[in-house]
């Protein structure tokens, strides 16, 4: 841990709290990512099961999608980098909904960071994404807003996954539904899984970007015909 | 009656080899193109552990089937394999293999594979390997680079199992990576990068295999295939998967490309392959009005 003085908060601290706000207007309450076709055949049905899936997601998902996309992302040396990222972590999204939810909160997420927190970076990334050369990412314009706040890329990684955990267990809170009580004790039990995901993510590589697991794809494009749907992913 | 195996070849201008630098325990280049109508190889390489059989022509259309084999028998920790395989313009060629890939215990490593992949436009590649089979302790990662034409046509299909011990119980193994990166027209258009890890029961396996033990993929890349090929692909499998004895659980969703991916989770190769089989030959007709893929080796 770096000495700093204990009156002094991080500068980094309310970029942070700021970007992983769940009233961030990305449209994370909007996506179940799967979560929604294990609902509908009771797989997942209360308190338990949730946490058991949602530990499973994270550590089995999430930490290869968006979780290294934020590491590589804040690691990237410039524009190129970026791109590459941008087009990897995109095509790897092999389920149509989970596609378009990148392409969505990312958008909304870039707008956020560069009208909230502008650095040259994002501005580049921006610009990118409005010429089509991108596709935009949540995990990507997460990164870069953060970076340019000063965060460290373990706090970064560690920030934009336990906000992505709060949103599903927001959501889940909604569509089990579970008490607010539940979703907090939820919320706690994930803080070990996190760190745990975050050191994971720093033994990984671009080979490893979006590794998929199988009954999670398939719960992700089933649920493009799932009836009643509570969710848009 | 033994096969054929194809002759020797020398390299004659297959240009530098993309495995450089990597110590290969089998290896084959293939290059096809078409003479006087037909597709048929114009220069090919093998070494080690890897060879093709002699061409076939399974249908009344120009395409080529070339089946690889690996004499070996399976593959073990630390071994790399490398396949080459390029299609030239208007040529269809058809993969398949003699029988099923072996991974065997990798003890501290994993074997892989490398295939790399050049379709020129119009060029049509199916890839239908027999299943891969991983025993108990085994890891084997797979790479795929698919670098195709706006109007050339890709099917990559496999179907993973698990091994069986000598009293007939199903192996885990420890972790498979099938990780299939296609660009189009120099744009990367799909990284299909499928983690499979069976974990010690369908608890750990939630989001892998539930409580399957048998894993399917399909991938197909044609400028053809539109939103309502996907939905009509979609219910095809659907119903096939539910004309099975053994469940196969199902995923289908249409990805950049354009194309079609399919996921299957069953405990049956058969019920795989006949819901797979059924696509590819679906994909087969609508696209080129070709028959129905016969192997003729079931």
């Amino acid at each position: 841990m770096p000495n700093t003085p204990t009156r002094q908060a991080a500068g980094h601290l309310l970029t942070l709290l700021q970007l992983t706000d769940s009233a961030l207007p990305t449209g994370a309450f909007s996506h179940s990512m799967g979560l929604e076709s294990y609902l509908s055949t009771r797989a997942v049905h209360d308190e338990a099961s949730f946490t058991l899936w949602l530990e499973k997601f994270l550590s089995q998902s999430l930490a290869y999608t968006d979780g290294l996309t934020v590491r590589l992302a804040h690691e990237a040396a410039g524009g190129e980098a970026l791109a590459r990222l941008d087009a990897l972590v995109t095509a790897a999204a092999v389920p149509r909904q989970i596609r378009e939810a990148g392409v969505k909160m990312g958008a909304r997420m870039l707008h956020v960071a560069t009208s909230v927190f502008p650095t040259p970076e994002l501005e580049a990334y921006r610009l990118q994404v409005e010429s089509g050369a991108c596709s935009g990412h949540p995990g990507i314009a997460f990164a870069l807003g953060a970076k340019g706040a000063g965060a460290p890329c373990a706090d970064t990684v560690a920030a934009y996954l336990f906000s992505t955990i709060t949103s599903l267990t927001q959501n889940a809170i909604r569509g089990i539904p579970i008490g607010q009580n539940a979703g907090q004790r939820v919320l706690r039990a994930m803080h070990t899984p996190v760190l745990a995901a975050v050191e994971t993510i720093f033994t990984l590589d671009e080979e490893d970007l979006g590794a998929a697991a199988p009954g999670l794809e398939i719960a992700q494009m089933r649920h493009e015909h799932l009836r009643a749907r509570m969710f848009m992913s | 009656m033994a096969p054929k195996m194809a002759e020797q070849p020398a390299i004659r201008e297959l240009g530098p080899s993309p495995f450089e630098g990597t110590k290969l325990v089998g290896e084959l280049r293939l290059q096809v193109g078409t003479r006087a109508g037909k597709a048929i190889a114009t220069r090919q390489y093998h070494q080690g552990a890897l060879r093709i059989l002699r061409p076939h022509y399974l249908d009344d259309t120009a395409q080529v089937c070339y089946t690889i084999v690996n004499p070996g028998g399976g593959y073990l920790g630390g071994d790399n394999y490398g396949i080459e395989v390029s299609v030239d313009e208007g040529t269809s060629l058809l993969l398949t293999t003699q029988s099923a890939t072996k991974v065997y215990k990798t003890p501290g490593s994993f074997a892989r594979q490398d295939m790399v992949v050049r379709l020129g436009p119009g060029a049509v590649l199916e890839y239908v390997p027999d299943q891969l089979i991983a025993y108990r302790g085994a890891s084997y990662r797979q790479f795929t680079r698919v670098d195709m034409h706006q109007d050339s046509s890709l099917l990559f299909c496999e179907v993973l199992t698990p091994g069986w011990s000598p009293d007939g119980k199903l192996f885990r193994y420890d972790e498979v990576r099938l990780r299939t990166e296609v660009s189009v027209g120099g744009k990367l258009a799909v990284l299909d990068n499928l983690l499979v890890r069976p974990g010690e029961d369908s608890l750990d396996s939630l989001l892998f295999l539930q409580d399957f033990t048998h894993v399917g993929m399909l991938l197909a890349i044609d400028a053809k295939i539109g939103a309502s090929d996907v939905e009509r692909i979609r219910e095809l499998a659907y119903r096939m998967g539910e004309a099975q004895r053994t469940p196969v659980h199902l995923g289908i969703s249409q990805v950049p490309g354009p194309g079609v991916a399919v996921r299957a989770l069953s405990n049956s190769t058969e019920a795989i392959n006949a819901v797979l089989m059924a696509v590819v030959d679906e994909l087969r007709l609508h696209l080129r009005g070709q028959k129905a893929l016969n192997l003729r080796k079931y």
